[in-house]
């Protein structure tokens, strides 16, 4: 087993060890699933340190490769390159301070830790599988831990929303899977393999090219999601606990993103060629509507679900200009997201731990009464609204620049959004934060150690990516140069 | 130290950041003193700087060294200063500014439970707009902006448990931000037609002419750059939130209308002149967009009864002066940015002054005001001056900037001059309302009068310094020429002659409204104010709610709530229960169904097997009774019968 | 004396035995008929094997056997009985009706 396995397996460990731990002892099972998560983030960490980011270095690299099942040629097949990398670490960091902000989890405490770290390695399965049968293995692994993490440990709703999240997310993987059929017999020798995949496209028609395009789109819209099949996020995101929504917005959404970019754009060019004015319509809509949507909301959490509709509207403009601006804006927005959104989730869930209660309303005057909090939870905000400085902007940014080269109707139309999150931002943190202290809250605690670690480092890789892309720039832009080269020909004619 | 000008807006910020994080928060905290070391410390950098671009040691601008920040795609991008005559004054300005200000705070903020956060603030502001003012590259720029934003919010917000502020603060983001997504678009057409955001390489390219900077893009480009102008400086119709500004607290005002925030716009204009160079048109809306502001600003100004708002109007009507100035061509740019430096000095001035007032008043209103001049000497002392200076008194600073902005306007258009000049005597008006109803004639309200002092040394010292800096500092730059040289346009032509009649009807209209302000505000009792007050209420009704630009803008914040919750509904009600919902009802029908069809053929079909095999268990149960013999005799028989047929073949 | 006499005797005894095994009501006789018609089986090997094949002893073989496993027969059987006696306390068979459908 090389590094990417260990990375992928660590937390399988953890799992299958955290089952054989008696129910009782929960320190003992916090401890492991803490374990895991940590020594998994730990070797993501020394992937970075062997990851080549030289301008030559476009090919996958860690690569392990076994044949799995030989008679349908599938194979065990692992890589990372400058799209998947990122994510990887993503996942591990935030799995890792989602776990400690779940310390505080009561009630099955065996079977949540179990579960989650299940789920972490379904995640970090799609980020580095390179066979198609690999990948969709691993995309479908994420569903059960979810459904269970919703449905058992969620809000009132709970049942609801885990069913409709995974007949949802799954009606969208049984189109992907007709589409990587549809590849595979269409390859010829008929091959899993996305590197080998993304050679063939020369031989394939564009009406072919546009139906497997669209079986693969709707697997990743509905993950993404785009525009209109939205509508299972914000009642998940309200629903699930708090490390939950963490893992949903921060990491599930980025799927649909990655896979828009390993598997349809690159295996798939002309299908995506094809529906770039539709993905420009969808994405514009996602930024100007989620936004808007967000506007209406009372409860902070539901709000910060629809500004992931609108912040994933930015990824798809990105991904619609077909350049390696927009890509690097796409990704970044990815990195970002996941940060910024993730340390939102967790900062309503130190409220509502609190208060029990998320309405924007019921609050008033926090400010004074627990400034720590406030300032993080403005500066997470402020993040978020896209504030130069911090890591929302650039990948906002290039995902704008990249389209207005293109497109610039859209991107001037999409740059209302930008307003629109600013007012929603701006009138939660006046409405939570600012005026009189509302007396209800006048004990209100401050938020505690356990919290901090959890969003602490979160707050810092939003200041450091912010005031230094190149950290993630350098990683992604080899690879997205590369990608948007060889694909160049097809997409200037 | 020219070398290391990186350092100007870098120590601020350092500073800042760390008196927010360390040290120990209260009214006795020693924090701030680290923040005004540091901004005394840019401030000497800075001088050094300045006087060695006065005395030639150095050319400008000056090529400082930058730093590879990140690439993307093959585009590189680089943080870079860009050293020229207007950084280097608008940097001196804005350090001297901060750092008086700072020091004033000492006395103004005394006893203010968050005294430390707010020189962490007051810091960032101040590091944000030195940033601004000294890079070399647009998305820097930017950057700053955003960033000069987000501390205006914090430091109007500060006294954030007042719903008022909190609201102020709030307005002023999102109006700016209005502004600013023009900025946004222009950042955008420029990097998409010049593919850089250097802005000497952008001027560059820009001087090239048409061919490599298409006329329609650099008119688009500088309507758009405009927008932001306009949202930041406050210029019709953005200037909404600039009087709700006020707020925050004054040493915050004096620093937002004097040195950052506000100037900013017209600095930024001032950096991308090259667009309006190349495009005569853009250049054209600039020059009535501040027109329209300095005119519409000053009318408001003439009825406002808080002493900030009335000068907030002022600044308001001052920057519309400033981007008229940059309308009008080369001598108007020199003429825009000399006043934008002479008005720096005598608005933190008034503003500073007024917070000295209003410190010792415990109100705004300068209708509870009056004979203040006795108790606060330094105070109307200093003000007066600054009143002066912004009068365009000869002499003093506001004379020669104003006068410079007036003659090119004249050069570009007789019409604007006129209204120019009419400003300029609504501003002689107002200002000199102001000065009459806060300290000449008796005290109004005698409690306060009684209770009112003049403020500690720690915050008239630094009036002191402004009030000499107001008189003086016009005469200086202007009679040696030393602003000139730094800070004009290549195609500038050097000290055009202007008909004499420009300079006596300035002065007339100055001292035409200096004995109406008199004849109306500074005979103690206002009866004959009331009076016109009384008989043009249509009029003064319109300017007291700002030309309705208040409601037209509520009005789009509702509509947009009301937008917003259309959407909401749309996405509950149709999206989700329609097309998502309903598809699973769809389901649980068609699942019914089959279930029906289940039950009834082919489950049935399975029933009635069994069935059937039930019945015959049922009738043949009768045979088997547990009998052993019965069932021997059935052996018996069978066997027999077996024997039989056996027997028969 | 021929083989039919001997066979006839066999048939008789056989009949003899089933009839008893029939009609006995007491598990015993039954278990005694049962033998009787072992024994009709035994005169029938010893016959046919003094008659067809006097040579061999097959049928003698085979008749030791029956013998022999009858009565481990009657062993288990009867212990059977005394079982089910102890638990039903009767030793006719129409009550014994456990299987009963």
């Amino acid at each position: 087993m090389n590094l990417l396995s260990w990375i992928i397996f660590t937390p399988l460990i953890g799992a299958v060890a955290v089952l054989f731990i008696p129910k009782e002892k929960v320190t003992a099972i916090r401890a492991t699933a803490l374990g895991a998560a940590g020594i998994s983030f730990l070797l993501s960490l020394v992937a970075l340190a062997f990851f080549s980011t030289a301008e030559s270095a476009t090919g996958m690299q860690l690569v392990e490769r076994h044949a799995w099942i030989p008679t349908f040629n599938i194979q065990y097949f692992l890589g990372v390159d400058g799209l998947s990398l990122p994510l990887l670490l993503l996942t591990t960091l935030l799995t890792l301070l989602s776990l400690i902000f779940s310390l505080s989890i009561q009630e099955r405490v065996k079977e949540y830790f179990f579960w989650f770290l299940l789920l972490d390695v379904g995640m970090l399965g799609v980020f580095a599988a390179l066979d198609l049968i690999l990948f969709y293995i691993f995309w479908e692994l994420t569903l059960v831990p979810m459904y269970f993490l919703i449905g058992v440990w969620g809000g009132p709703k709970k049942e609801f929303a885990a069913i409709k999240f995974f007949l949802y997310t799954l009606f969208g993987s049984v189109f992907m899977l007709l589409g990587i059929l549809a590849l595979y017999f269409n390859s010829a020798p008929h091959t899993f393999d996305l590197v080998e995949l993304a050679k063939m496209h020369p031989g394939w028609t564009e009406h072919f090219q546009i139906m497997a395009f669209l079986a693969f789109y709707l697997g990743f819209a509905i993950k993404v999601p785009a525009f209109p099949f939205h509508t299972w996020l914000p009642l998940a995101h309200v629903e699930a606990p708090t490390a939950v929504s963490v893992i949903l917005a921060g990491v599930l959404l980025k799927m649909g993103g990655y896979g828009l970019l390993r598997v349809s754009y690159a295996v798939l060019p002309l299908g995506f060629k094809w529906f770039i004015p539709y993905l420009l319509v969808i994405a514009t809509i996602g930024i100007i509507y989620g936004a808007l949507c967000a506007m209406a909301q009372t409860d902070m959490k539901k709000m910060v679900a629809y500004s992931s509709v609108n912040h994933m509207g930015y990824v798809l403009l990105g991904l619609a200009a077909v350049s390696s601006t927009g890509f690097n804006g796409a990704m970044l927005q990815m990195v970002a997201h996941g940060l910024i959104t993730g340390a939102l989730f967790l900062l309503v869930g130190v409220v509502y731990d609190r208060a029990h209660t998320r309405d924007i309303s019921a609050f008033g005057g926090l400010a004074a009464r627990v400034p720590v909090y406030a300032g993080l939870m403005t500066l997470t905000c402020f993040a978020s609204l896209g504030l130069p400085g911090l890591a929302g902007f650039f990948g906002e940014f290039f995902c704008f620049l990249g389209a207005f080269q293109r497109f610039p109707i859209f991107a001037i139309l999409a740059v209302t959004g930008v307003l629109v999150t600013a007012a929603f931002f701006l009138r939660m943190i006046q409405k939570v934060f600012l005026g009189p202290l509302n007396t209800k809250w006048a004990s209100l605690e401050e938020i505690n150690a356990r919290e901090l670690a959890a969003v602490l480092p979160l707050t810092v890789l939003t200041v450091y990516l912010g005031v230094w892309p190149r950290a993630a720039l350098d990683l992604m832009n080899p690879t997205i140069n590369n990608m948007v080269n060889i694909l160049a020909p097809l997409f200037n004619k | 130290m020219i070398d290391h000008a990186y350092l100007i807006p870098l120590v601020p910020l350092i500073a800042s950041i760390i008196v927010l994080l360390f040290g120990k928060e209260g009214p006795k905290s020693n924090m701030p003193l680290l923040s005004i070391g540091a901004m005394g410390f840019c401030w000497l950098d800075s001088c050094s700087i300045l006087y060695k671009a006065l005395t030639h040691q150095v050319s400008m601008p000056y090529p400082a060294p930058s730093l590879p920040w990140f690439t993307f795609g093959d585009y590189p991008v680089s943080l870079g200063l860009l050293l020229d005559g207007p950084a280097v004054f608008m940097t001196f300005v804005v350090t001297l500014v901060s750092l008086l200000v700072q020091i004033y705070s000492l006395g103004y903020m005394h006893g203010d439970t968050r005294f430390k956060r707010f020189y962490a603030y007051v810091g960032f502001f101040t590091a944000s707009m030195l940033g601004l003012v000294l890079s070399s590259n647009l998305l820097v720029v930017f950057a700053c902006w955003e960033l000069m934003g987000v501390s205006s919010y914090l430091l109007i917000g500060f006294w954030f448990e007042k719903p008022g502020p909190a609201y102020a603060s709030k307005k002023a983001f999102i109006t700016t931000k209005l502004g600013d997504l023009g900025f946004y678009l222009g950042l955008l057409l420029l990097f998409a037609y010049a593919g850089t955001f250097e802005i000497p390489m952008l001027a560059q390219r820009a001087s090239m002419g048409a061919v490599a900077l298409p006329v329609e893009v650099a008119t688009a480009a500088g309507l758009l750059l405009l927008c932001g102008a306009i949202g930041k400086s406050a210029q019709v119709p953005l200037f909404i939130w600039l009087p709700d500004a006020m707020e925050g607290p004054t040493p915050v005002s004096a620093l937002i209308h004097a040195a950052t925030m506000v100037a900013a716009g017209i600095f930024l204009v001032a950096r991308t002149q090259f667009l309006y160079a190349a495009s005569p048109l853009a250049s054209d809306i600039v020059a009535w967009v501040g027109l329209l502001t300095a005119f519409m600003a000053a009318t408001m100004a003439l009825v406002a009864y808080d002493i900030k708002r009335v000068l907030a109007f002022s600044t308001v009507s001052q920057l519309g002066y400033m981007m008229l100035g940059l309308g009008v061509g080369a001598a108007g740019y020199t003429a825009a940015l000399f006043h934008l430096t002479t008005h720096a000095f005598f608005k933190a001035l008034l503003f500073l002054g007024a917070g000295s007032v209003i410190h010792a008043m415990h109100t705004n209103d300068m209708r509870e005001m009056g004979g203040l001049s006795k108790k606060m000497l330094s105070t109307s002392v200093t003000m007066a001056i600054a009143t002066l200076a912004i009068t365009g008194f000869p002499g003093f600073s506001g004379f020669y900037s104003k006068e410079a902005i007036l003659a090119a306007v004249y050069g570009h258009s007789p019409l604007m001059w006129a209204v120019a000049l009419l400003t300029a005597g609504l501003t002689t008006f107002y200002m000199f309302r102001m000065m009459f109803m806060t300290f000449a004639g008796n005290p109004r309200d005698i409690a306060k009068h009684d209770h009112a002092h003049e403020s500690p040394s720690v915050m008239t010292v630094p009036l002191w310094v402004l009030a000499v800096l107001s008189a003086l500092a016009g005469f200086l730059l202007s009679h040696t020429g030393a602003f000139e040289a730094l800070v004009h346009l290549p195609e500038a032509s050097h000290g055009g002659h202007h008909p004499g009649f420009l300079l006596w009807s300035a002065l007339a209209v100055f001292a035409g409204a200096a004995g109406l302000s008199y004849w109306l505000y500074g005979r103690g009792d206002f009866a004959v104010a009331a009076d016109l007050k009384a008989k043009m209420s249509p009029i003064f009704t319109l300017l007291e709610n700002r030309y309705g630009f208040d409601d037209f803008f509520l009005l789009l914040v509702k509509g947009s709530d009301v937008l917003a919750r259309i959407c909401f509904w749309i996405d509950e009600r149709i999206i989700d229960r329609v097309f998502v919902d309903a598809w699973g009802l769809i389901c649980l029908l068609l699942a019914e169904i089959q279930n029906f069809i289940d039950t009834l053929f082919i489950d049935g079909a399975v029933d009635l097997t069994g069935t059937v095999t039930g019945w015959a268990g049922g009738g043949l149960r009768g045979l088997v009774r547990g009998q052993v013999q019965e069932y021997l005799l059935y052996v018996a028989m069978a066997a027999s019968l077996f024997a039989m047929l056996t027997l028969i073949h | 004396m021929t083989l039919t006499h001997y066979l006839a005797l066999g048939a008789g005894l056989f009949a003899i035995g089933l009839f008893g095994a029939l009609t006995r009501r007491n598990v015993i006789g039954i278990l005694m008929s049962i033998e009787l018609m072992f024994n009709a089986a035994n005169i029938n090997f010893v016959a046919f094997n003094r008659f067809l094949h006097p040579d061999r002893l097959l049928g003698q073989a085979v008749t030791i056997f029956n013998i022999t496993i009858a009565a481990a027969e009657v062993v288990v059987g009867l212990a059977l009985v005394l079982a089910i006696y102890r638990k039903l306390n009767t030793v006719y068979a129409e009550d014994y009706n456990l299987l009963k459908g």
